[in-house]
């Protein structure tokens, strides 16, 4: 039978000292902040035992510049008319765009898949029933990944420079400081509206597959836009990576200045102040959702 | 359980609270889910599948300094009622309070006060140290790196696994998970504790020595109060100052560990 329970009442001093926590009226910011530190040293942790992984990364990434490096040699044969808006260089032209494109997928992708994730592997719950606010708990991992993008375009970007050659000297700093923020922000609008429908759908998302592949075809991820018939250069201009990508590599190449990246900066900011706020509400309605129908925590 | 049974006869009883208000008020919580529709509902134009009741009207309350046990058949609604309790779940219809606190705000002061035990092996990451898990979810509590660091340290050397805690959790025994399931739980000083199945799948040494910890160290030195939702007999008897069953989501009566076995028709299985 049951041991005798002693007085509920009694009230010994606490087994472990109770610490101060942040009063609620402590910066989020600066919370989301530790939290951001403490996920980057975790994931660093978790990358530090799946060596075999980041070095199948390094390789494959290697193999991809190699095969450009050869396709650049192969075009720049002959003078290029649909390169010269870019300076000429295919290797600079194909390695920006791949890198861009990488930093859509990135932003497209990583909130709905890191949430997806965690609800099959299981450890979104535990995470949700700290006191951190839903978005400290699902924004950290996107910041991450989006930040490493960022880290890891800028490396081979300089790898590039270093080891093929490939010239940034005459980058327009003004201009890549005005262009970097609205591709970020353009691409995380259109993350956040990705990750509210996979939660609302409850499954992987089509939309961003769909997103990813139309964008490769008609926004001139490995090949100027211009090779494409009118109609499909009207169609690009509907997708942010389009703008994003004659941006950057106009600013990066050939230096253009901000007045001559007007039309692609004016349509990225619509993008941005268009997405975000549809994309938050997207999310914020589907993390609603969750809560009630309790899919966030399950598969 | 056979008819008329003294939980039939306690079926709706409200506990009071031992220690001024309760800890845990639950007042006709209801939680109705709506899974998504399969491809039938689909071409039968239904876009979710037919609504499934998981919880009806469920109320009851838990004295301050308690442990009250919520035993069940699978599917009872246990999960689901530790769910909305602890702020993750939102109710369909009625009302809670714990720590004195509306579960509807399931905001960052609620969830500092209660804690959802959450033994579940998933929810660490395999390849960190036990050591680092807990330095994680101490960032997500909003402590410093620091104040992280010492608190991880004091609780993992609360919980025995001081001489493990620079192992990786995927080197731990189903023991010492648990264990470090109950450390992170700690890690906010709450005041109320909800657990779920916290010695499922331990042998029967460690399952004794946790529940002798959960109960004397955690709930009563700590004068904190626990709702722990348990099947299992043994686990309940050595946890519980009182007994709920729930069925098909609905209360349907209460007991006391001592009468457990009866209530439950064990005695009689044995005998």
């Amino acid at each position: 039978m049951a041991e005798a329970a002693p007085a509920p009442s009694v009230r010994a001093a606490p087994v472990v000292a109770p610490l101060p926590h942040p009063q609620p009226t402590a910066s989020r910011l600066l919370w989301f902040l530790r939290v951001l530190r403490a996920f980057t040293r975790r994931e660093m942790i978790e990358l530090a035992s799946y060596r075999a992984w980041v070095v199948t990364q390094v390789v494959t990434f290697g193999l991809a510049t190699v095969s450009l490096v050869f396709f650049s040699r192969f075009i720049g044969s002959a003078e290029n008319p649909h390169l010269a808006r870019y300076g000429g260089d295919y290797l600079a032209f194909g390695l920006v765009g791949i890198l861009i494109a990488e930093l859509q997928h990135v932003g497209v992708s990583a909130l709905s898949q890191r949430v997806r994730l965690a609800q099959v592997m299981g450890y979104l719950e535990a995470q949700m029933a700290t006191p951190a606010p839903p978005w400290i708990v699902l924004g950290v991992a996107p910041v991450y990944e989006f930040g490493a993008a960022a880290l890891r375009s800028a490396v081979y970007l300089l790898g590039a420079a270093l080891v093929l050659g490939v010239r940034f000297a005459d980058a327009h700093l003004a201009s890549l400081a005005l262009t970097v923020p609205l591709v970020l922000a353009a691409f995380g609008g259109l993350g956040l509206l990705t990750a509210g429908t996979t939660m609302l759908a409850r499954r992987f998302n089509p939309v961003a597959t769909i997103l990813t592949a139309s964008s490769v075809f008609v926004s001139g991820v490995v090949y100027p836009t211009s090779v494409l018939p009118g109609w499909l250069q009207s169609a690009g201009k509907i997708l942010p990576l389009t703008h994003a990508l004659e941006a950057m590599r106009r600013a990066l190449l050939i230096g253009a200045t901000p007045q001559q990246l007007a039309p692609s900066l004016v349509a990225l900011a619509l993008f941005a102040v268009i997405l975000t706020p549809v994309g938050l509400g997207t999310f914020v309605y589907a993390l609603r959702r969750a809560r009630e129908d309790g899919s966030l925590t399950h598969y | 359980m056979t008819a008329p049974s003294p939980l039939e006869a306690a079926a709706g009883a409200q506990a009071g609270g031992r220690d001024g208000d309760p800890a845990i008020l639950a007042d006709a919580l209801a939680k109705t889910f709506r899974p998504p529709g399969d491809v039938r509902d689909l071409l039968r134009g239904r876009l979710f599948a037919p609504p499934v009741q998981a919880l009806a009207s469920v109320s009851f309350t838990v004295g301050q300094g308690e442990i009250v046990c919520v035993m069940g058949p699978n599917g009872a609604g246990k999960s689901t009622l530790l769910r909305i309790l602890a702020g993750i779940l939102t109710p369909t219809t009625g009302t809670a309070r714990v720590a004195g606190l509306d579960v509807a705000a399931g905001d960052i002061t609620y969830r500092r006060r209660v804690a959802f035990v959450l033994g579940d092996e998933r929810s660490f990451l395999w390849r960190l140290s036990g050591r680092e898990n807990l330095h994680f979810f101490a960032a997500l509590h909003g402590l410093t790196a620091r104040a992280g660091r010492h608190r991880a340290a004091a609780l993992l050397e609360r919980v025995g696994l001081a001489e493990a805690a620079d192992r990786t959790f995927k080197e731990y025994s189903r023991g010492m998970r648990q264990r470090l399931a109950v450390a992170r739980g700690l890690l906010g000083e709450p005041d109320v504790l909800l657990l779920d199945e916290p010695t499922l799948g331990l042998d029967p040494k460690g399952a004794v020595e946790l529940r002798r910890f959960l109960r004397r160290e955690m709930v009563q030195a700590a004068g904190r109060t626990a709702l722990v939702a348990s099947n299992d007999p043994a686990e309940v008897r050595a946890l519980a100052d009182r007994v709920l069953f729930l069925e098909a989501g609905r209360l349907r009566g209460e007991t006391t560990p001592d009468r457990l076995e009866a209530e439950l028709g064990l005695e009689a299985a044995r005998g």
